[in-house]
């Protein structure tokens, strides 16, 4: 169910003919009706296949790894091991395009002679079939001498810690110094001190990870695979060794992403193993392959000491938050980096202190997940204000309001966010979306919760970040985007294919998107932190433009007008109130073709380029722009058995400017069904770091009877910085999600469960504890 | 990923029983759903040299409600139960625990009797059975037996079929009037999940006493089984909150969880508690 509010302000003199419409993505019949080849449907002649042995202890030495009875067996094309590459890493930081340079803390591509996790790569294995590669992988001998590691963020900070590598296990700190904590402390009436956990998540993609690779006639490392990142072709190079240009990555459509596809998965072992045999090489990941074989969401350990008079205005915050970086530094630094900016959520403290630590453990590595950091920091903060609002009996969105950042406000780093913040709004809307209560029945009681969110798109300003599209106009008029972005499903071409479409006045069914190939189409950044949208949506915008421009000055000079008064709509070209004086876009486009105007515009978007924040302060612009919203929900929680159902999930989202809302509303069904299993039921548990959860019969992800109808309210403030004024969705979906269903359940039993998952046992234990004390 | 075996496909009872004794050395597993088989085959926790498929059997379909008994072939799957008005007349237990039975297409693959043969101290089907007091017959290519479903665990994943023989049918007796029968199954996400604590209950009222109790449990000791002490303190009496708590504390005190990802014993313990106090109470108020 979806309610479109608009605001009455913005609402005048905005007309659109394709975006903003709920129209059906171009890549739905394809899928629907499974045409759509995904990257593992790509098969070739003469193929190999690939299979990926992996350590069984967290944290050894390898002692001893004998592959000789596996090259030895009938169909095996090539073993690999750390002793037949040049010793080299793969890249762990900053996926893609942009020029940092990467911290040294590189994985190796293979175990050398130090596991550091379990599941860690040991050997690569390519053969006639699956079944040869794997009855290979059972011959090779290997031994492993474990050496005591440490799985636990708090130990790992211990002094005489087991060290995962260097000289400690601390991976990065950062921190916000802001005001006068200790003035803002003195003047408060109450202070509220509480610690929150929150856990792994895996992202439990459709699709595991999997490519195809092979070298071409040019020598040309070819890979097709899922990824969120084609422009890892320079980091897959620079493993290989060989010049940049001899790696090409052609994506494909992708079964799901949420950040698990942003690091590279399996792309080296591809791209060596094509170059080893010189044959095409295939490998596939099993759910058991892909549980070990990309990083998980990071857990984090938050600490909120908040002050606040009796009326309930925030007078400080102290923060401090430790995450588990896991075995190997992939993008840890930045996702603390996130909390740490993220911090306060969205309300005016001007009293701050943050400290945020990424700790290395023998735990699987973290990286990237929808949310990255500010996710955690909002199953802080938002419990916190519901504990806030408890303490000084408060009514839970009075609270809030009276500390809600305003537009034109200054954030946690200072910076005063360019568009409108409309968290009162989406949280008025979602809280009343709630309806009349449900009653509590006997053991059964009832709760209601409510969280709001501050959340990025786009990305760190320090990485100068930047997109490219291409806009063309056939002969017959039809309509060609060429950009490198991936869609790892969200409908990220389609809503390119609806911006162009709109600007250029032909209608959906006559645009055509080539994306996602690192040789040939150009150049568009990452599909991560919410950028795709702001990022080549302004590129494809500002192209088609360019295009429109060229194609009104002909079309003005046929007409005897000047350009701004040519529209161009439905296939026709036109002079504004002047119904006589149109012509079909094809005549128009056959005489720009026979003059030989240029009938296609390439342009870049930039976003703003920054410096770091201030190392000391953690003032400054660390985003273009914050996306706002909230979420409510009611529970039911049986108070004799611990378990938790969510009755009812309210969203209420300022998205700037919705391209096209179906598929807003999916990012945000989606977004509720991520966050809801995130809270209640997806658990990742680790016996010394070997992980005991490795299937879905045991990870339980929301399934079509856990999930309540979600209704999608979505608000369209008009003031992004993306295309049309739109901000993002694709992370904020999902951020307010799990502290809305805590509070829920804390209102519902009256006392909280601190650590996620709210599981049945945790509700039971913190029941009984209650009744105890 | 799989390691080979032999596949007969036998097309009638006889046939498959002919199929299953001539095991010579061989292991040779019946495969119906295959819904556990084949996962536990895929992980090497079973490796069978041969496999005789059941699919072709018709002689293990069909479902016969008589006057006095009610009567499923081995090879009814889980959906068919849900489908099928009497079941949910007779048996309304075996339906909740069918609804909430794995996904839809191991519903729609899985068997009665495999669910039973598979051992498995979290199946969901067996509770309700035992609470019916089922009974299973039991054929080999020599004869034909019958065995109270009571009867038929030895111990985790230990049971008193032969190799050689296949559970052929699966019957019980009506409830008589004014009873109760009921499931509950908990688990930590609704569908598709595998059971914490599961609790059967099947309670009968006469003359303002509680004539007949069974109360069976998955998941909370390494067989599902009955709680015969739970059900001893109930049978012949006129209920009440005292007499339903010591019932619900037997239940708790003579099952025997573990700890597991699921959850811990303690927790276990502590919901047989609660839901046997809870489904007792409900079947009792609705009775009497």
């Amino acid at each position: 169910m979806t309610h479109t509010d608009m605001d009455p302000g913005t609402l005048a003199n905005v007309q659109f003919r394709q975006v903003g419409k709920p129209l059906t993505r171009t890549d739905a019949p394809g899928k629907v009706t499974g045409r759509t080849p995904y990257a593992g449907d790509y098969v070739m002649p003469n193929m190999l296949h690939m299979r990926v042995l992996r350590a069984d202890i967290a944290s050894a030495r390898l002692v001893r790894l004998d592959v000789s009875k596996a090259r030895a067996l009938t169909g095996v094309a090539c073993v690999l091991t750390a002793d037949d590459l040049a010793d080299r890493t793969a890249a762990t930081d900053i996926p893609g395009q942009t020029g940092q340079k990467r911290l040294d803390t590189d994985q190796p591509i293979l175990v050398r002679d130090r596991v550091r996790y379990f599941g860690e790569p040991l050997a690569l294995i390519a053969a006639e079939t699956r079944d040869i590669a794997d009855h290979a992988a059972e011959l090779i001998e290997f031994e492993l001498e474990p050496i005591p590691g440490v799985y636990d963020t708090l130990e790992a900070l211990k002094p005489g810690a087991p060290l995962v590598y260097g000289r400690d296990n601390i991976v990065a700190e950062r921190k916000i110094r802001k005001g006068d904590v200790e003035a803002g402390f003195a003047r408060a009436d109450l202070i509220v001190e509480n610690t929150y956990r929150t856990p792994f998540q895996e992202h439990a993609f459709l699709e595991p990870e999997v490519g195809l690779a092979w070298v071409d006639e040019n020598d040309v490392v070819n890979i097709r695979v899922s990824t969120q990142v084609i422009e890892h072709f320079r980091p897959i190079a620079d493993a290989l060794g060989v010049p940049h240009n001899k790696v090409r990555v052609r994506g494909a459509l992708v079964g799901g992403g949420f950040g698990g596809k942003e690091d590279l998965t399996v792309e080296v072992y591809l791209a060596l193993l094509a170059k080893q045999t010189g044959r095409p090489v295939r490998l596939e990941y099993s759910r058991e392959d892909s549980f070990v074989g990309h990083g998980k969401r990071h857990p984090f350990i938050l600490t909120y000491r908040t002050g606040v008079t009796k009326e309930g205005k925030i007078t400080a915050l102290d923060v401090n938050m430790i995450a588990d970086a896991g075995a190997y530094v992939f993008l840890s630094p930045y996702v603390i980096l996130y909390a740490l900016v993220a911090a306060p959520g969205p309300y005016r403290v001007d009293n701050l202190n943050v400290f945020a630590k990424a700790v290395a453990t023998n735990n699987m590595y973290t990286s990237a997940f929808r949310g990255f950091g500010a996710l955690q920091a909002c199953a802080a903060y938002e419990q916190q204000m519901d504990e806030i609002a408890n303490t000084l009996s408060i009514d839970r969105l009075k609270l809030r309001r009276r500390n809600f950042l305003k537009t034109g406000e200054p954030m946690s780093t200072g910076f005063v966010p360019p568009s409108a913040i409309w968290t009162e709004q989406c949280a008025e809307k979602a809280w009343a979306g709630l309806g009349e209560p449900t009653a509590s029945d006997g053991p059964i009681r009832t709760g209601r919760g409510l969280a709001c969110y501050q959340q990025s798109y786009g990305r760190l300003t320090f990485l100068h970040d930047t997109s490219e599209a291409w806009v063309g106009v056939e002969m017959d008029g039809t309509v060609v985007v060429r950009s490198g972005v991936t869609d790892i499903g969200a409908g990220q071409i389609s809503a390119l294919g609806q911006i162009a479409v709109e600007v250029l006045g032909v209608t959906l069914d006559n645009v055509v998107i080539y994306n996602s190939d690192s040789a040939v189409t150009p150049l568009a950044g990452t599909t991560t932190a919410t950028r795709a949208l702001y990022m080549t949506g302004n590129a494809a915008k500002q192209a088609a433009e360019g295009l429109r421009a060229r194609l009104a000055e002909r079309a003005a000079q046929e007409f005897g007008v000047t350009p701004d008064e040519i529209d161009m709509a439905f296939n026709e070209v036109f002079v504004i109130d002047r119904p006589e004086k149109t012509m079909p876009l094809v005549d128009l486009v056959r005489t720009c073709a026979a003059e030989g105007i240029h009938r296609s515009e390439l342009a870049i978007f930039r976003a703003p380029f920054g410096d770091f924040l201030d190392p000391e302060t953690g003032q400054g612009q660390a985003h273009p722009d914050y996306a706002y919203g909230a979420h409510a929900v009611e529970v039911s929680v049986d108070v004799e058995t611990g378990e938790v159902e969510v009755l009812k999930s309210v969203a209420a989202h300022d998205v700037g400017q919705c391209i096209n809302p179906a598929a807003v509303e999916g990012q945000i069904q989606g977004g509720a069904q991520n966050g809801q299993g995130y809270a209640l039921s997806e658990e990742m548990l680790y016996e010394e770091g070997r992980l005991v959860t490795p299937s879905f019969s045991e990870y339980l992800m929301p399934t079509a009877m856990d999930m309540p109808n979600v209704e999608c309210i979505i608000l369209e403030s008009r003031s992004g910085v993306g295309p049309f004024g739109a901000k993002g969705i694709g992370e904020p979906a999902m951020t307010a999600v799990a502290p809305a269903i805590a509070n829920a359940v804390a209102d519902a039993i009256g006392v909280r469960v601190f650590e996620m998952p709210i599981t049945p046992e945790r509700v039971v234990t913190a029941l009984q504890q209650r009744d105890a004390s | 990923m799989y390691a080979p075996f032999e596949l007969d496909i036998p097309t009638t009872l006889d046939g498959a029983l002919a199929a299953l004794a001539n095991g010579g050395g061989e292991t040779v597993l019946p495969i119906a759903g295959g819904t556990n088989l084949i996962v536990d085959i895929r992980a090497k926790r079973e490796r069978p040299d041969r496999m005789v498929g059941l699919g072709e059997v018709d002689e293990l379909l069909g479902m016969e409600f008589g006057p006095e008994r009610i009567s499923i072939g081995g090879r009814t799957t889980v959906s068919d139960l849900l489908r099928s008005p009497e079941i949910a007349h007779e048996a309304p237990s075996l339906i909740e625990a069918a609804r909430l039975f794995g996904g839809l297409m191991v519903r729609n693959t899985g068997t009665v009797a495999g669910n039973i043969a598979s051992g498995s101290p979290a199946a969901d089907l067996v509770p309700p059975l035992l609470t019916l007091d089922a009974e299973l017959t039991l054929a080999s290519a020599s004869a034909t037996r019958t065995l109270a479903l009571d009867d038929y665990y030895l111990g985790y994943k230990q049971d008193a079929r032969r190799p050689d023989e296949l559970i052929t049918r699966i019957s019980w007796p009506r409830l008589p009037e004014n009873s109760a029968n009921t499931f509950y199954k908990l688990a930590r996400r609704k569908g598709d999940a595998i059971t914490v604590t599961g609790v059967a209950v099947t309670l009968s009222v006469a003359d303002g006493t509680c004539s007949r109790a069974r109360i069976a449990l998955a998941s909370v000791a390494p067989v599902v089984r009955r709680v015969k002490e739970a059900e001893a303190v109930l049978e012949g009496q006129a209920l009440t909150p005292a007499l339903i708590d010591e019932a619900a504390e037997a239940a708790a005190s003579t099952c025997t969880p573990i700890d597991d990802i699921r959850a811990s014993a303690g927790y276990r313990r502590h919901t047989v508690e609660a839901l046997t106090r809870r489904l007792v109470t409900q079947a009792w108020d609705r009775l009497a």
